[in-house]
């Protein structure tokens, strides 16, 4: 008879085989001297294992010794809820109502802030944008609730992936989506006069010329623009200069260095530049929004003025409010406001007599930025409420992504790579995401890295501060712990950063840190990944 | 701990006794973690493990059926939360079933085997495991070291029964051959002998 096969001689010594087979293997070995040896090793190669396995040479960490009180003590969710309302106030007091402020000031009067944003003013772009936004937001919600609902099935870097692909997905479909034709300057790219396009225009070139007309928007990317043809859309123009001679049905939207402006707007301006000219020829029939370090209105703006500049020049006709937040103001003597004007300066501004001005100027005088008011109360209590926001962000991180969030605060202690990654990623990030941009194929991947770059400068404060909190009181189990260190870390590094002269520049090396460590645990979590892919390829 | 101290321990716990919980915790806490360093591949890892075993066992306690063995359901909990974190973080897994269902079953040379067992220690079967393949790594700890029967392995690890045996000789294979590139010496205990 043929010898038994391992498996037969395995299964045989684990008592998996049924009487009559067993009672063959037994039969056979007792007159096979091989077959016996064989059951021999097995056997022993059994014990071995299981005395190598129940071995114990490694303690028990010390971090492991405390019991993990899930659902024990609620404050950690009390506290929770509490930070939370006041984290929501913080954005709210914060960012959105003296926003909703000054911008309800400077004569957008629509009564609430949605209408606000999306019917009036800059943003409003029309129905198609309103159906976008919505559509957007409702996708984003969806995914947030199957991301949650599966988030047992996904790898936590999956789930990074699944969201950051998303974002990329979804702000790189709509121009896939619409008509447009795309242009690649070489370097420069021209169009030529009396020639139209029918679609939205991309272009990205050296320097950019338009003679012709364009029936939709003009989207440009490019070191210099020049319009000098018909443009039914909107403008949305990065580049270094952006000169508009010609007629505009739509918006200028302009990231730009220089923005002058000679020909007519039908609807508004919104500019983040560092300097930008209304000329005394050109008209805009909307507002004018600016963030700008110079601002000249020499030319005729109907709607409302909102600027934020450094310097600003007034010198021509504005048909309604101004609403000014800047160093210095100079009225000239061509200027003509027939609204409110309203300015936030840092030096006394200079009105010409010969001004035209149907209400006087309510101006009133700021302190630098720079200048902390440390015996205001306010002060502090706003240093209070932007811990509490910092620490609702760490509470959701830590709830949705633990392990990550685990991850991070660890790698907070490996503090040479992580500032050395993180000044890599500080710097490197918004370089690549601009390049990117550039190649217009890539603006969605460009978009999404610098809001991941965002959120990560905002999360390293969070990590440390949890890695810090770890370090003072020791390594804990459980959310509720982690919650706890976090709240004295970030308690701690707020403190840091309220330091007269040094407290910005620790503030900075946080975020440095912060970041390289948000790095070192994505990488952590995408090697086993990686490992996988290698071994099977 | 006897019979009924675990039981009276347990329904303490069952309560909201938090020191009743701690005992419990204490009491069988280091072999979890112990458990866990086996199957999962970095301590990190199984601390982590550990801690989320233990929160997931104060969830489940009121599902624990108290005819049956307490340490046999919290290995069982272990077990596939274990398999669990292993089998998310994988992409291979078809790939190594694929493997399995063609696997030679060719006979050891014995004494290269016997050689093996006294060339290396536990530290070197241990630092073995953790270069194995989750499954087979999984699959040696179920079986030696908590003494699972086939049919609990199977079904922690998702596979039909009769392929326990399969994956069990398998992953000796794979043992014998990391330590083999480890020490030298066994490579053809694995792939030589008679069929």
């Amino acid at each position: 008879m043929s010898h038994f096969d391992e498996m037969t001689c395995l299964l045989y010594l684990e008592g998996q085989l049924d009487a009559d087979h067993a009672e063959r293997v037994r039969a056979h070995a007792a007159g096979c001297a091989e077959c016996r040896g064989l059951l021999r090793a097995l056997q022993t190669e059994s014990v071995w294992l299981r005395e190598s396995l129940e071995a114990d040479e490694e303690s028990v960490p010390a971090r492991l010794v405390q019991a993990p009180e899930h659902g024990g003590a609620p404050w950690g969710w009390i506290s929770a809820l509490g930070l939370s309302a006041g984290g929501a106030y913080t954005v709210w007091s914060g960012f959105i109502e003296p926003w909703r402020a000054q911008v309800a000031q400077a004569g957008f009067t629509q009564g609430n802030l949605l209408t606000m944003l999306f019917f009036s003013g800059a943003f409003w772009k029309g129905w198609d944008a309103m159906r976008s936004l919505l559509e957007f937001l409702a996708i984003a919600t969806l995914g947030l609730v199957v991301m949650w609902l599966l988030r047992r099935h996904l790898r936590r870097t999956t789930a990074l992936a699944v969201v950051m692909g998303a974002l990329a997905l979804m702000v790189a479909l709509p121009p896939s989506a619409a008509a447009a034709e795309q242009r690649h300057g070489d370097p420069n790219y021209t169009l030529p006069a009396g020639e139209v396009v029918h679609t939205d225009l991309i272009v990205s070139a050296d320097s950019t010329r338009i003679d012709g007309d364009v029936e939709g928007d003009l989207i440009a990317f490019s070191r210099s623009v020049t319009v000098n043809g018909h443009i039914k859309g909107d403008i949305i123009a990065f580049s270094q200069e952006l000169r508009v001679n010609g007629p505009v049905d739509g918006n200028v939207r302009a990231f730009v260095q220089s923005l002058q402006l000679y020909g007519t707007v039908t609807r508004n301006v919104l500019a983040w530049a560092g300097d930008v000219n209304l000329d005394q020829d050109a008209k805009v029939n909307g507002t004018l929004t600016a963030g700008s370090g110079h601002l000249e209105v020499n030319g005729k703006l109907v709607g409302d003025l909102l600027a934020f500049s450094g310097d600003v020049d007034i010198n021509g006709q504005l048909g309604h409010n101004a609403r000014i937040r800047g160093g210095h103001l100079t009225i000239g003597s061509r200027a003509e406001i027939a609204g409110q004007t309203t300015a936030l300066l840092r030096q006394p501004p200079d009105v010409s007599t010969s001004a035209k001005m149907a209400r006087p100027l309510d101006w009133t005088l700021t302190k630098r930025g720079s200048e902390t008011s440390y015996s205001s109360g306010r002060y502090y209590l706003h240093q209070i409420l932007k811990w509490g926001a910092s620490f609702l962000f760490g509470l959701v991180l830590l709830f949705i992504v633990p392990g990550f969030f685990f991850d991070a605060v660890k790698a907070c202690g490996k503090t040479a790579p992580a500032i050395g990654f993180g000044v890599l990623f500080f710097f490197a990030i918004p370089i690549a995401a601009v390049i990117v941009c550039i190649t217009v194929v890539g603006l969605g991947v460009g978009i999404s890295a610098m809001m991941f770059w965002a959120i990560a400068i905002y999360a390293a404060q969070v990590l440390v501060g949890a890695w810090l909190g770890e370090k003072i009181l020791g390594e804990g189990a459980g959310a509720g712990a982690a919650l706890g260190r976090l709240a004295l870390g970030l308690a701690i590094l707020r403190a840091l950063g309220m330091l007269p002269y040094l407290g910005g520049w620790i503030s900075f090396v946080v975020v440095i840190w912060g970041m390289g460590a948000v790095a070192l645990a994505i990488y952590k979590n995408m090697r086993p990944q990686m490992a996988a892919v290698a071994a099977a390829v | 701990m006897s019979t009924a101290e675990l039981a009276d321990l347990l329904a303490q716990v069952r309560a909201g006794d938090s020191d009743a919980w701690g005992d419990l915790y204490g009491q069988y806490a280091p072999a979890i973690f112990r458990f866990c360093r086996r199957a999962l591949p970095t301590r990190e890892d199984a601390e982590d493990a550990t801690t989320e075993i233990f929160m997931k066992v104060r969830q489940k306690l009121g599902m624990y059926d108290s005819s049956r063995p307490f340490t046999a359901w919290l290995y069982k909990v272990a077990s596939n939360h274990c398999w669990d974190t292993l089998r998310r973080r994988r992409i291979r897994q078809d790939l190594e079933t694929g493997d399995l269902e063609t696997l030679p079953l060719e006979h050891p040379d014995p004494s290269q085997l016997e050689q093996l067992q006294i060339d290396h220690d536990s530290k070197h079967v241990r630092a073995g495991l953790a270069k194995l393949p989750d499954r087979a790594r999984m699959a040696l700890v179920l079986r030696y070291y908590s003494e699972m029967s086939y049919d609990e392995i199977a079904d922690t690890l998702g596979v039909r029964r009769a392929f326990v045996g399969v994956l069990l000789l398998r992953a000796r294979h794979q043992l014998r051959d990391v330590l083999a590139e480890s020490g030298g010496g066994l490579h053809g205990a694995a792939a030589g002998g008679r069929a």
